[in-house]
């Protein structure tokens, strides 16, 4: 099986289907989950985390703060790159968010364009991959 | 009273244009047609209703609003699938998404301190807010059927914190 490359959170299939879609482009596998709880239960289950966290804030069970301050913990996780992806924009909350660990801010809506110069930011578009 | 008598129907118009060009008209082939007639606005018949509430310095709720061939032609684009392999869960979850995007980049233009709540997507009768009142709506064509996105603010003592 080859390597997962990314986690996509997002309590709406419609957007974990879009950002399955972008992170194809750069020739990366994903899995999904639909809100924190679930997707740390999903990494738990991995031999190998991904490389690539997408996360919605607004979600039922364990929203996107919650889910990065839990894997933030987790020495396992530290090399995993966490992106929130939300409509979340007050500047207080984003401070929040990047105080609490994540590594990048993508505010919905958003194109495939503008995600893919955030992850070839981050060193996550690898060398001729689609941009 | 919070300023939100500035949000003008303009500041609705240029959310839909983004939202409308990141997911379902990339190509800018097919925008949102606005309706500005009163009369043509109040024959659009509209039967699925996406709805986020807005809680915080400001109450009220942002509801997109369309019919059924205009939910499943949403969905087959975010969905990248053919509007007749739509099901009633993915118009569900599409339009729940749309009505997060929307109402949260609403949030944004409202004074800090705001939340947005999960979103909640109904058939059949317009949501009732009987303490709301509308106060900014945007209503349009989208390959000829109708969506409506319309602000409610609530009244009394939440709805003019500021």
């Amino acid at each position: 099986m080859s390597h997962v490359q990314a986690i996509l959170i997002d309590d709406s299939r419609a957007m974990r289907l879009i950002l399955r879609r972008i992170v194809g482009q750069i020739g990366f596998d994903a899995v999904e989950a639909e809100d924190g709880q679930a997707a740390i239960d999903l990494l738990n289950s991995m031999e190998k985390p991904p490389e690539l966290a997408l996360i919605d804030w607004n979600m039922p069970n364990m929203n996107g703060l919650e889910f990065v301050t839990a894997v933030r913990k987790e020495p396992k996780y530290r090399e995993m790159t966490l992106v929130m992806v939300t409509t979340e924009s007050e500047q207080s909350q984003i401070v929040r968010a990047l105080a609490a660990g994540a590594h990048e801010y993508v505010i919905k809506p958003f194109t495939a364009g503008a995600m893919i110069e955030k992850l070839a930011l981050l060193g996550l578009v690898p060398q001729g991959a689609s941009s | 009273m919070s300023d939100v008598a500035a949000l003008r129907v303009e500041d609705l118009h240029e959310i839909v244009e983004q939202v409308w060009s990141s997911y379902l008209d990339p190509d800018g082939i097919e925008p949102l047609l606005p309706i500005f007639s009163e009369e043509d606005v109040a024959a659009l018949k509209t039967d699925m209703h996406a709805s986020v509430s807005i809680t915080g310095t400001w109450h009220g709720h942002v509801v997109v609003a369309c019919n059924e061939p205009a939910a499943k032609n949403c969905s087959a684009a975010f969905l990248a699938m053919e509007a007749d392999e739509v099901g009633e869960e993915d118009m569900m979850d599409v339009l729940g998404e749309l009505a997060n995007i929307v109402g949260g980049n609403v949030k944004s233009m409202l004074p800090p301190g705001c939340f947005v709540s999960l979103p909640t997507v109904v058939t059949g009768e317009a949501p009732h807010y009987p303490s709301a009142e509308p106060v900014c709506q945007l209503a349009g064509l989208w390959k000829e059927d109708p969506f409506v996105i319309t602000m409610w603010q609530s009244s009394g003592a939440a709805g003019e914190a500021a």
